[in-house]
């Protein structure tokens, strides 16, 4: 999937980003905020990564099947956020990813937190829940061989996907209601989530459980059918 | 023009410099301006309920009181609390903490409420035609997800295949309501794709719906903007405002007095201008 059109703005980014700019962004927190403002530097960084994962897909051109399918996948995603409590958000990003392959799950994950939040709020949280969710997908992708043959492990999957997104948003929440990394208010956040973190792993299982088979057939189906 | 009417750019800009200032001040000063103003466009722009306005406070007093209940440092204890100091320094970082996260709240709610999804693709188009593409499918598709689900739930219904009074069934009925919406919806996929291929997607460069030019007032009112941040930036650069370990500031300088009057500007400009839009048009009416 090529996103970036212009392949001289691409090369750019794509060196660019991870050994000019995040170094810089590093550097300048260090020299000159004096390690004070990490709400920035943060910020800075997941926008920057996002842009570099964009970046990395450029082997084909996406079809239009693909395309659509993934746009389908998304607006189910976003539709599953409606539902109150449960949230087959992971699950099904985590099903794009294994039968659509790895940026078919990014681009699911991330954008479907995108729009979703048009009705939810944006925020300066709207890029680290992109790059949590598209992280989800985009490592399923890459684990897909073995999610697919084993479904043990796609639930144990599910359970680390909803922990480890809980860690990484209350880190953001951290620092940006304190504007510094403070132990004890993590650990206060993260008591204060665990409600939620169980309520995220354990929505994950079931609606790995439900969706496994019967979306992976019809993804399947369209797959061998239409030679998507 | 309405400044919702204005180009997606001059308002994206206009909130980043906003929000840019509120969420990475910390100035005591300028936060109490931005709570507000924020509070007050909320009010006059009509952005925000009653339900809405009762979060928001709940919000701040959270906000307030988790601050020195956790962080203990600072040299002027209040009071004591299990043997833990509560300082005046955590209650008044606190305090501006909170401050600075309802007002950010209400300043994304406008925001929310002025980019509308066409406008957020126009954004993204300019970036990347290809995720604007996606970006809009999937918008249609969750709308459309919508629409069907109704009608098959509803048609599922009338033929009695499911009932609403039974826990069991109703779980059963919507797995199979589910089942049918994605497999309609993938279906239907392929021949939006297939459609989109024969007339030609992927030859040439993509033109979007929405034409939004940018006028003199657009680029006026941008290098405005980014002046009247400037001048704030400066005045925060210049004021200091130390919490820990003790209290020490100084906001009342030249400089901070002048950025703080920056930022009232800017604050409240959407409010200017609409304002302004108000009284010419009663005046226009008045005329006539």
């Amino acid at each position: 999937m090529r996103v970036i059109e212009n392949p001289r703005l691409r090369a750019i980014l794509r060196y660019g980003i991870p050994f000019v700019l995040i170094p810089a962004l590093v550097a300048l927190s260090a020299i000159v905020f004096e390690g004070q403002r990490y709400l920035i530097i943060s910020l800075g960084i997941a926008v920057l990564a996002l842009l570099l994962f964009m970046t990395g897909f450029e082997k084909r051109n996406i079809g239009a099947r693909r395309m659509v399918i993934t746009a389908i996948m998304t607006a189910l995603a976003v539709f599953g956020r409606f539902i109150p409590l449960f949230k087959p958000i992971t699950a099904i990003c985590v099903m794009t990813a294994i039968y659509l392959g790895a940026e078919a799950g990014f681009f699911c994950g991330s954008l479907s937190v995108l729009i979703s939040n048009i009705w939810f709020g944006q925020g300066p949280w709207t890029p680290f829940q992109m790059l949590g969710f598209g992280l989800i997908g985009l490592i399923a992708g890459y684990l897909s061989r073995v999610l697919l043959k084993s479904n043990l492990l796609l639930l144990l999957y599910g359970v680390i996907a909803g922990v480890a997104y809980s860690f990484l948003m209350d880190v953001w929440t951290v620092l940006w209601y304190a504007g510094g990394f403070d132990w004890k208010l993590y650990t206060a956040a993260l008591l204060s989530a665990l409600p939620f973190t169980a309520l995220y792993a354990v929505s994950n299982v079931v609606f790995l459980l439900i969706l496994r088979k019967p979306v992976g057939n019809k993804l399947n189906r369209i797959k061998i059918k239409y030679g998507v | 023009m309405r400044f919702e009417q204005l180009n997606p750019f001059t308002v994206a800009v206009y909130y980043l410099c906003v929000l840019g200032i509120i969420m990475f001040s910390m100035n005591p000063l300028l936060l109490c301006i931005a709570l507000l103003t924020s509070v007050l466009s909320a009010v006059i722009g009509g952005t925000a309920d009653k339900k809405a306005h009762l979060f928001s406070l709940a919000v701040f007093l959270i906000a307030a009181v988790l601050n020195p209940l956790f962080v203990h440092k600072g040299m002027t204890p209040l009071f004591f609390l299990n043997d833990n100091p509560i300082t005046l320094e955590a209650t008044v970082y606190g305090l501006c903490a909170a401050g600075m996260l309802t007002a950010a709240l209400y300043r994304l709610r406008d925001l929310s409420k002025v980019m509308t999804s066409d406008r957020v693709l126009y954004l993204f188009g300019r970036f990347s035609p290809q995720i604007a593409l996606l970006l809009s499918m999937a918008i249609r598709y969750t709308a459309l997800l919508r629409v069907r689900w109704r009608k098959i739930s509803d048609s599922q219904r009338a033929l009695g295949l499911f009932d609403d009074g039974n826990l069991i069934d109703a779980v059963r009925g919507r797995a199979r309501v589910l089942s049918i919406l994605i497999t309609w919806t993938l279906e239907n996929g392929i021949v939006t794709a297939e459609s989109m291929e024969s007339r030609g997607y992927g030859t040439g460069r993509r033109t979007s719906y929405a034409v939004y030019r940018v006028h003199k007032y657009d680029a006026v009112l941008m290098i405005v903007c980014i002046l009247l941040t400037a001048l704030s930036a400066v005045g925060i650069y210049f004021s200091k405002a130390e919490f820990y370990p003790v209290l020490s500031m100084n906001l009342l300088n030249p400089w901070g007095i002048a950025g703080a009057a920056a930022f009232t500007v800017l604050s409240v400009l959407p409010l200017i201008i609409n304002g302004k839009e108000a009284i010419r048009w009663r005046w226009l009416l008045s005329k006539i």
